[in-house]
């Protein structure tokens, strides 16, 4: 275990010790509560049907009807591919795809430690260490991929996160620092 | 209001006394989520007075819409979720009130660590470090370290995928691993 690593466990311990809440909490909960509307029975029944009729249940088919929905569902699933592949959302321009196996590359002279994080590898600093190319600040790494659409990003020095300048940033906004996608189609 | 041995009692038992009538029975599940909700908190929140502000709120809120959990088996579950949202507009509006009193609350912070004796230091320190990650990126680490949680139920309880929790876990380790680091060579 590293220096850092063993802080960090030493962290998370001290985090689950437990606290001290007032001893007058569930009293002021219970008199709050009380001093309100009660929850209608009726009301739970409502959400019930409603949470029933969202799940997903077996459906009977006859084998005709069960022809007619494959052929509804493959046309669906080619008019998808082909609006996707229209609107350009899958150029690997990030990288070099070699069948399954994909490089990254990124330049960071000034490095002296550059890992790749991604959705592949649940973004662990450890799976993936970059290989500095000989003199030139160029920081490389091979990857074997499944097709489909990755998150990615570059960790620089332990700390600093960098998404990829050649690659399309991430579409959501859902992280709070820069990503990167690429996506591996079928080779 | 009467004592309430809760122990036998699943919590969907108890959910459907209390939308029997039995307003009491909800101290039951009040006794027992209090604790670990209120650690989530605290550590979210940072000081246990806003901790109790937005668990009492959760708590309140979870009774007042209690038909809305159809799932009574996993109460505890969705009541996170409730404290978790408590958790984010309570933060919010703290962080908008605390940068009109406070500019260096870091600084602050690391004089107080300080002057204190080693073991409050290194608890301060520990809080400073966490106070300084992202709310985001805090929520998403102590779902994961400190309420152990799997990332499925950190999925239903935040509404954030799988992909990017396991982004703002790493993210949040590799901080604090460096805010520690930070903090100890002061």
């Amino acid at each position: 275990m590293t220096e850092g690593n063993g802080r960090l466990e030493r962290a998370i311990d001290a985090l689950k010790e437990p606290v001290q809440l007032g001893h007058t909490f569930d009293q002021r909960v219970m008199a709050e509560i009380e001093s309100g509307p009660e929850p209608r029975a009726w009301a739970y029944r409502f959400w019930a049907i409603l949470d029933w009729l969202k799940r997903g249940r077996p459906v009977s088919v006859s084998p005709l009807g069960g022809l007619a929905l494959t052929a509804g569902i493959a046309l669906v699933a080619l008019l998808g591919r082909s609006m996707l592949e229209s609107e350009g959302q899958s150029t690997p321009v990030a990288a070099a795809a070699y069948g399954s196996v994909v490089q990254f590359v990124i330049v960071e002279p000034a490095a002296t430690a550059v890992s790749l994080v991604g959705d592949f590898n649940d973004w662990s600093a450890a799976a993936n260490p970059m290989q500095r190319m000989a003199g030139n600040g160029v920081w490389s790494v091979t990857v074997p991929l499944t097709p489909g659409r990755y998150r990615y990003a570059f960790l620089v020095n332990g700390s600093i996160w960098l998404s990829d300048p050649s690659a399309p940033p991430t579409l959501d906004d859902e992280f709070g620092r820069p990503g990167s996608v690429v996506t591996i189609g079928e080779l | 209001m009467g004592i309430y041995d809760v122990k036998g009692e699943s919590d969907a038992v108890l959910v459907e006394r209390v939308l029997a009538g039995e307003t009491d029975a909800y101290a039951g599940l009040v006794a027992r989520y209090r604790d670990r909700l209120g650690r989530y908190a605290v550590r979210m929140l940072g000081n246990v007075a806003d901790a109790e502000e937005a668990l009492q709120d959760a708590f309140v809120r979870g009774y007042r819409s209690l038909a809305r959990c159809t799932d009574p088996d996993r109460f505890g579950a969705w009541l996170f979720g409730i404290l978790v949202n408590r958790c984010r507009t309570l933060g919010k509006q703290r962080a908008r009130r605390h940068n009109l009193v406070v500019h260096n609350e870091p600084a602050v912070a690391k004089a107080a660590v300080a002057h204190s004796e080693d073991r409050d230091a290194t608890r301060e320190a520990i809080e400073w470090a966490v106070a300084q990650i992202s709310a985001t990126n805090r929520e998403a680490f102590l779902l994961k370290y400190v309420e152990e949680l799997s990332y499925d139920e950190m999925t239903v309880i935040t509404g954030a995928s799988v992909s990017a929790l396991k982004m703002r876990v790493a993210r949040a380790r590799e901080d604090l691993r460096r805010l520690l680091a930070e903090v100890e060579s002061d």
